[in-house]
């Protein structure tokens, strides 16, 4: 009796409450749809109080992990011992081709006087947690705003890239894996140098995207940063090209579920400085194109323009035929390499070192 | 002892139990989001937060209210990470369904009753999975939300036997005169 009116008065009086709620809860999601920033920092305030405790808790857990992994790979340790040989076999002589081919790029870049790479500073960091959700996948790092760790360096193992910071605390920095559905990086695919997308959707293999339709990949084709947008560096080895389901796939080199020890590169590109010559030749010349060729000078029997007729008495303090300006020697060096053999000017200093 | 301590401390204990489902739905959020995994993320975590909303939702639905509800989402979708407010919103639309069919929830026994909390959390995730599709204005895969749905629904078993346990030993003799 008692249970029976209890519930009937509740129900009329949770109706207005649970409305309230619902709307709130819309209300939250537009929100955090508009700014975010208030879930994020919440969430790394968190995870730097338990900073501590993850990693107190995380060498017992990953050990385990090691152990359960180690179970299954007791019955196939001896294939797996020749497998390894083989393969160290065959990395070894990669790597004297490698030496090889460092030492010819060396002596290349010396000949061309080549702008050498931007020294790229990295944070050594741990892996203390990973969270491995429907909608997100991510993991911790022990390393924050303290080692100068910032939203969107690349986090990279000894095999490639795992992904990219995308929230920082004091002490803890998270990283969206490659996989993860918001991730979209600028890669290049080699051989051909063509541009790309990648782009995760929570499976193993990320999506090539913003291709051009003409563009046939074979699987095997190197996937690497491309360094658009200035945030990662170029480069970094990210996959192989793999064909799956009509469409493109990335089969990525590291594995983000199993990296302990990571990198996180703080690549800044310095900002371009125009030469000072350019500041005062005209846009054409100053993008390595010809200067355009001066008007002839008028036959004496030619019909006078009006304007021309008005300079003639004087009327304009403009000079009549337009000055020409010889273009400074880098730039005709640029237009010459620009267009091998369309210019009969001697060599630049460039060639003369050759 | 006087009657007006009498009644303080009985307020008292009544405040603490009514804290307590709020206090396991916390604790059930901050366990299943924590950072480690002993299957190297083989296996994801579950909904451990939905165990406790429907657990008292169907057995004392004064003490597992809408304001709850909410908090106990809003600390899912600051832990979990991922789109704000998605947890929030279908933790709150889970309950809005269980409360409204009570009666035919409460009535299920053994199997019936891990196919009602089933139902809960397939309503959870389904709600969940149509608000990121709507944020992101593309479908993301179904398979991870599967899985965790999958996974939820096992947790159930052990999950409801630890809540009913607190639920005897400390919210009952809180508040015996019910």
């Amino acid at each position: 009796m008692a249970n029976g009116t209890w519930k009937i008065a509740r129900r009329g009086n949770t109706q207005l409450p649970l409305v309230i709620v619902v709307a709130l809860a819309v209300v939250l999601v537009l929100l955090g749809k508009a700014q975010s920033d208030l879930f994020d920092r919440a969430r790394t305030a968190i995870i730097d109080k338990m900073q501590p405790l993850l990693v107190a808790v995380h060498a017992p857990v990953s050990q385990f992990d090691r152990w359960l992994g180690s179970a299954n790979e007791i019955f196939t340790v001896y294939q797996e011992n020749l497998r390894l040989k083989d393969e160290n076999a065959r990395l070894r002589q990669w790597r004297n081709v490698a030496v090889v081919m460092q030492d010819r790029v060396k002596r290349y870049q010396s000949l061309l006087h080549a702008v050498p790479d931007p020294d790229i500073h990295s944070v050594l960091s741990q892996v203390i947690g990973r969270a491995n959700r429907p909608f997100l996948q991510t993991m911790i790092l022990d390393a924050g705003g303290t080692n100068n760790v910032k939203p969107g360096e690349a986090v990279v193992d000894a095999r490639g890239m795992i992904g990219r910071i995308y929230l920082t605390g004091a002490r803890t920095s998270w990283v969206i894996l490659l996989t993860d559905l918001n991730s979209r990086i600028p890669v290049t695919i080699a051989p051909g140098n063509h541009q790309a997308i990648m782009v995760g959707d929570n499976t193993e293999m990320p999506t090539l995207d913003t291709m051009s339709q003409t563009v046939t990949l074979h699987a095997g084709d190197q996937v690497v940063s491309s360094g658009d947008g200035g945030l990662l560096p170029p480069g970094l080895p990210i996959g192989t090209v793999v064909g799956q389901a009509g469409q493109y796939r990335v089969a990525l080199l590291a594995d983000g579920a199993s990296a302990q020890d990571v990198e996180i590169l703080a690549f800044r590109r310095p900002p371009e400085e125009l030469p000072a010559d350019v500041q005062n030749q005209l846009p054409a010349v100053a993008a390595g194109l010809k200067p355009a060729a001066p008007p002839l000078p008028a036959p004496a029997d030619a019909p006078v323009l009006p304007a021309q007729a008005a300079a003639a008495h004087g009327t304009s303090t403009k000079p009549a035929a337009p000055k020409v300006t010889k273009p400074a020697p880098d730039v005709t060096a640029a237009a010459q390499q620009a267009a091998p053999g369309t210019s009969e000017t001697p060599a630049d200093g460039a060639d003369q070192d050759r | 002892m006087k009657l007006s301590d009498r009644t303080g401390i009985l307020m008292g204990w009544r405040f603490l139990s009514a804290l307590i489902p709020f206090l396991c739905g916390f604790l059930a959020v901050f366990l299943s989001n924590l950072p480690l995994s002993l299957t190297n993320g083989l296996v994801p975590a579950p909904l451990l937060a939905l165990v406790p909303i429907y657990f008292w939702t169907l057995v004392r639905p004064d003490l597992m209210t809408p304001a709850a509800v909410f908090g106990i989402g809003l600390f899912q979708d600051i832990m979990g990470g991922g789109p704000p407010g998605v947890w929030t919103l279908s933790f709150v639309v889970t309950y809005a369904v269980i409360e409204r069919q009570r009666e035919a929830f409460a009535g299920l026994s053994g199997l019936g009753a891990v196919l009602g909390f089933a139902t809960a959390a397939l309503i959870a995730s389904a709600c969940a999975y149509a608000t990121v599709a709507l944020y992101y204005w593309h479908a993301p895969p179904i398979a991870p939300i599967v899985a965790e749905l999958v996974v939820t629904v096992l947790f159930y078993i052990p999950g409801v036997y630890v809540v009913g346990v607190v639920h005897r030993r400390l919210v009952g003799p809180l508040r015996s005169d019910f």
